[in-house]
Formats: C-alpha cells, structure tokens, sequence
C-alpha cells in the first residue's frame, strides 16, 4: 500500500532554525534538528526515519511523537501530513520485555 | 487457543456497548483492557453530560459507566483487564499479554475500540515535568485524588479543555489562564461561560511561547499569534505557574486495525490515520469492526451508539439475529446517533464559522472570544425573560442536542421541541414554582432562577454550584458577573442540595435589584 515517493523533488538546502535543539522524541531523545536533517540526508518516509533515528520506537512507542515527527517531515518536504505514509504497525503493539515475549501459553492445537 | 465469538479490545465506552449489543443477543463475547480498571474515559468524567434523555443526558459520565458495566455483566460479558493486546492478525487471532505470559485467542468476529491519545504540541520546556496532558490531569484528580498542581495553565480551549479547567478549579486548583491559537473558543459555550463567571480569562489567538523552569515549570510566557500562527513579538504575557496543561486534540489509536491489514485513510477531519469504514463500523477486513474514538474523533455518547451498531452487526454476521432485527436495530441506532450529530458543534459544521443559529439568532461574539455572553447580548435569546416572581433565566445560546431541561420542568415553563438542538424558550405564560429542577438539570449550568424584584430593593439569584466548601446560609460574599468580576455585595440566602439534584448544589443569593440581570456567580 505504499505510495510512490518521489526523489526527484528539490526540497532545497537544510537551513538551520533557532528550535532545532527542541526534543520531540523523547523517549529516544532525538531533536527537531535531527529529523529535519535526516529529511534532507534522503529519510523521506517515516519508516525510513525511524530506522535512521529511532523515533518512535521508544517506550511510548511513538504515542506522544508519531504526529509531532509527522508533522516536522511533512513540512520538510512540502506536503501535506496526510500524504505521508505512516510508519508500519506490528506486534508488539505495546512494549513488552522479551522474557514476556516469549514466555507464550503452549497449548495443543487439537484440543 | 480459546476462542471466543468476538472478542472486542477496549473496555470504554463503545467497547463496552459493543460487547453488551453481542452478548446479550446469545454471543460468548470476552473484551480486554490494558489497564486495571473498565471504563475507558468514563470514569474520569464527573461533569453531567449533555444529550438526551435516552444518550444518558444530566448523567455523569463515571455514573454512565458503573451502568455500562452493570449492564456488561448482567449480559453475560466477561471483560479481562489488565490484558494488554499486542498484535492482531487478518485471521482475527489476537495476541494479549496477561501478566508475564503471552496468550493467543482466536475470535470469529473482532471489535477494536481502542479510542485515543491525547496529541501536544512542542514549545521550548516541554518536556519539562509539569507539562502534562488534559487526560493525565483529569486522571490525577478524578480517579486519584491527586491535584496536579496549584496554578494551572490550560492551552486547548474545545470541550476537553474547558471542562478539565472546570475540573481543575473543582479541585482546588487555581485557573490562571485559558489559551487557544484559535481565533474563537472550540467548545461549548456553556462551558466556557462556566469557566469565566469564576474569573478565569480567556486569551484566543495565543499560544505558549516558552515554558520556564530548571527542573520542572515555574512559569510560562505566552504570545499572541496572527492569522498564520506566527508569534507576534513584543506581545508576550508572563504566568507563574506550576502545570501546564494540553488539551490539543486526540489521535485515534488505530494501529491494531492497520496491522490486522484493514485499509486505512488519513482523515484530518476524523482526527488522523483511521480505518475505512461503512456506516455502521465494519472495515475492509470481513468480521472485524472499529467502534468509537478509533474510527474519528468525536464524543462518548456517539462512541456508545457507534459500538452498539457494531455488536448489532456481528449479532447478524454470525447468525444471532436476523438480517431484518439487524435492521430495525440499526435504523434506530442510526436515528440516535444522527441527533447528537446536529447543531453547530455536529462533526458536519467542524471549522465552518457559524454567526447565526438555526433561530437566526445572532451568536454572541463576546461568547466566542471571551468566554462570555456580554450583557447587550444576552437579551436577545428566547431564555432570556423578564417575569415577575421567580422564573427560569436559560442562558444557552447555542444550537447543541441538548434538552433535560425540557422534561424537568414539572410545570411546563420550559420548551425545546422536537429538534433537540432547539433553543429552550421560556414559557410565558406557566408559572414557576421554584422547585430548581431545571437548574441541576442543564449539564451546562446555564440555568437561573431569578427573582427580579423582591420588593425591598433586593433580588435574589438562584445558581447552580459545584463547589466546595458550601457557603453558609447568612454568609456575606460577592455577586459575580458573567465575566467573573465583583459586581455587588451578595447574602447567602439558601443553599439547596437534595438528591435528585445529583451534586449539584442550588445556591440563592440575594443581591441589590439592579444586578438581577447580571450576577451569575457567588464568591465569598
């Protein structure tokens, strides 16, 4: 379901803003400055700058920064927030530590 | 693997309803909840609510919760909490976690109703502690006992925002400011008048410019912004505070639903990315449904109703009812829900500017931009009456559906009509009895008894409180006005709170004639 990207767009030269030591993901502590270079190092999907960066991928598992990141990306490349893919959703939707994980009910199917 | 016939995720209100619809048509039905108690919002929000009698209208929302569970058990739900679903998959199998192990479940047909997270927005110190959410606030108070703070600032000015503030002054907390980058208050008006007849200003097109403090919020700076949402310099306002509270909307948490591979859109107007759903909540998955919050933002009645459409749905998917009971109960389902979405705060008119309601009233602007309804204004709206004796004084000015009033008034005084979003109009020619069922009735305390002239130079005002402690009756305080500014001196003349009233205190205080008209709150 992904929508083409097009790479050939000129979003222009990175320029320096007064916020962009602001933490938007705090949980991975990443900057605004950060993500918004990230943009212009080539992440223009989200997936692409929360393995770049970690955003998201936190405790909160993006809950607080999903929209905050969004937000910042979209207005990097100039577009709307909408017509930016979301990052994937997969287990675990929450965070779980890995002793949990894989500690499943083993059951017999057949019962 | 357990199955189950539906398994519905989220115990809120639209999980609940859901799964009551489902179980009490002969479905096993289990629901599960990441946290320890059912509810979801619900049992956070003691204000009354609006809607009515049969969306729980005058109800507050905790009491619409102990219900709803009430009702859950007596169909036969079984709701596990602390279950915490961690995957969903297109062949309806759910991972949960319940305490340190993993369990698989598999259900014939999936309700989510996961509802929301609260968004917010960033500004230098916010992530200072002391900069919290809305919810989190309420949470603190209304489950906790908890004062999130001494001295609040709230930036959100929709319902959320407005009713928290309440809140917050409720629990003693001190409002110090009310902030909204909006040109014009997003919730109801009612609301807001609430808000400032206790003093609490209103600054729209402003927002947090900076949050100060070292370890955590001593203070912050506002600014107002112009119509591009740019700070204006040289317009700055210092507030010492020790919260900053946000209430700037929510996003649906619907990523279950994507990950269970159900088509998802970005709607800005449904509040993010949500499923595609038809009119009665089933997505693109066959079987699996979305109820609530999680398919757009709107309200808990709305979320209740949409989740009874979606446990009606899955009744008839799985052969519980008939196509034609499916039907019947969706075309009166249909017809709740499309009432509580009339009005000019209805999901239709969201961002439209609306100067007029459906009476061809002009709005208050003052309302809008202050917060209250100024007095040149409120004369003009069909609750507004002059009597002699005591008589209803309804200051609700705009098109909600909302209408307890209408039945609580045992002599008829009071009268909305078929279209709940109608403005009350007070009846002239009934006469008042001073019983004060109309006053605990309006979820937006909009309701006054007004005794204009006593004869003696006095009137009394009758307001609704909610408040603690209760003034004494004798005790010497202050009239406030709609503004929340000392207009006269006020005795305290009666303070009634019986049970029907639900909490809420009926306070008379009698002040000189001239502020008959014009004072609508007590401080002592």
């Amino acid at each position: 379901m992904n929508t083409i990207v097009d790479r050939t767009k000129d979003i222009g030269e990175f320029i320096p803003q007064p916020d962009d030591d602001m933490l938007i993901c705090r949980c991975e502590e990443v900057t605004k400055g950060e993500i918004r270079r990230a943009v212009h190092d080539g992440m223009w999907t989200i997936t692409e700058i929360r393995r770049y960066l970690r955003t998201g991928m936190g405790l909160c598992q993006g809950q607080t920064c999903a929209r905050l990141v969004k937000g910042i990306v979209a207005r990097e490349l100039g577009i709307s927030m909408a017509e930016l893919e979301p990052a994937a959703a997969r287990s675990p939707m929450r965070p779980i530590e890995m002793k949990v994980l894989g500690n499943e009910e083993v059951t017999d199917l057949w019962q | 693997m357990k199955r189950y016939e539906v398994i519905v995720v989220g115990a809120g209100p639209s999980g609940l309803s859901a799964a009551i619809e489902a179980a009490k048509r002969g479905l096993k039905v289990i629901v599960f909840d990441e946290n320890e108690k059912p509810g979801g919002q619900l049992f956070k929000q003691i204000h009354k609510f609006f809607g009515s009698k049969k969306h729980h209208a005058k109800i507050r929302g905790f009491k619409i919760g102990e219900n709803l569970l009430e009702e859950a058990n007596y169909a036969g739900v079984e709701v596990a909490l602390n279950a915490t679903v961690i995957g969903l998959y297109a062949d309806k199998e759910v991972v949960v976690r319940r305490n340190d192990q993993v369990f698989h479940y598999k259900g014939d047909c999936i309700i989510i109703a996961t509802g929301a997270a609260e968004n917010m927005v960033t500004f230098p110190g916010w992530t200072l502690p002391g900069v919290i959410g809305a919810g989190a606030a309420q949470t603190m108070m209304n489950l906790h006992g908890i004062k999130p703070g001494k001295k609040v600032l709230m930036l959100g000015s929709g319902n959320v925002g407005l009713v928290v503030s309440f809140q917050l002054l409720q629990a003693g907390c001190e409002v110090v400011a009310l902030v909204d980058a909006a040109p014009q208050i997003g919730g109801y008006g009612v609301h807001a008048a609430k808000l400032s007849r206790t003093g609490v200003p209103f600054y729209l097109s402003h927002t947090i410019a900076k949050a100060h403090g070292e370890d955590c919020v001593t203070g912050v700076t506002i600014c107002e912004v112009d119509s591009q949402f740019k700070l204006i310099a040289g317009t700055e306002k210092y507030f010492d505070v020790d919260t900053i509270c946000m209430a700037v909307g929510l996003s649906p948490m619907s990523q279950l639903l994507k990950m269970s591979g159900c088509l998802m859109e970005d709607n800005p107007k449904r509040g993010g990315q949500v499923p595609i759903i038809d009119e009665f909540g089933e997505t693109s998955v066959p079987g699996i449904f979305a109820a609530g919050d999680v398919s757009g933002i709107e309200e808990a009645s709305s979320a209740m109703i949409e989740g009874r459409m979606a446990g009606v749905c899955v009744a008839e998917y799985l052969g519980y009812c008939t196509h034609e009971e499916k039907n019947e109960s969706l075309a009166e389902l249909k017809k709740d829900l499309e009432s509580l979405r009339q009005g000019m705060f209805a999901p239709a008119n969201r961002g439209k500017k609306i100067t007029k309601t459906e009476e061809g009233i002009e709005i208050s602007d003052s309302l809008l931009k202050n917060g209250f309804v100024a007095e040149q204004e409120i004369e003009r709206y069909p609750g507004v009456v002059h009597k002699s004796g005591i008589h209803p004084v309804i200051e609700c000015t705009q098109n909600i559906p909302c209408n307890p009033c209408q039945d609580a008034c045992p002599k008829g005084c009071i009268s909305i009509g078929e279209n709940i979003t109608n403005l009350p109009v007070v009846e002239d020619e009934n006469v008042c009895i001073n019983c004060g069922m109309c006053v605990a009735s309006c979820s937006g305390q909009a309701i006054f008894l007004v005794d204009e002239d006593c004869g003696d130079g006095s009137a009394t005002v009758t307001i609704p409180y909610e408040f603690l402690p209760i003034p004494e009756v004798g005790e010497k305080g202050f009239g406030l006005g709609r503004n929340g500014e000392r207009l006269c001196e006020a005795t305290v003349v009666s303070v009634k709170s019986v049970k029907a009233f639900d909490h809420t205190n009926l306070l008379t205080m009698r002040v000189p004639k001239e502020y008959a008209m014009s004072a609508r709150f007590y401080a002592s």
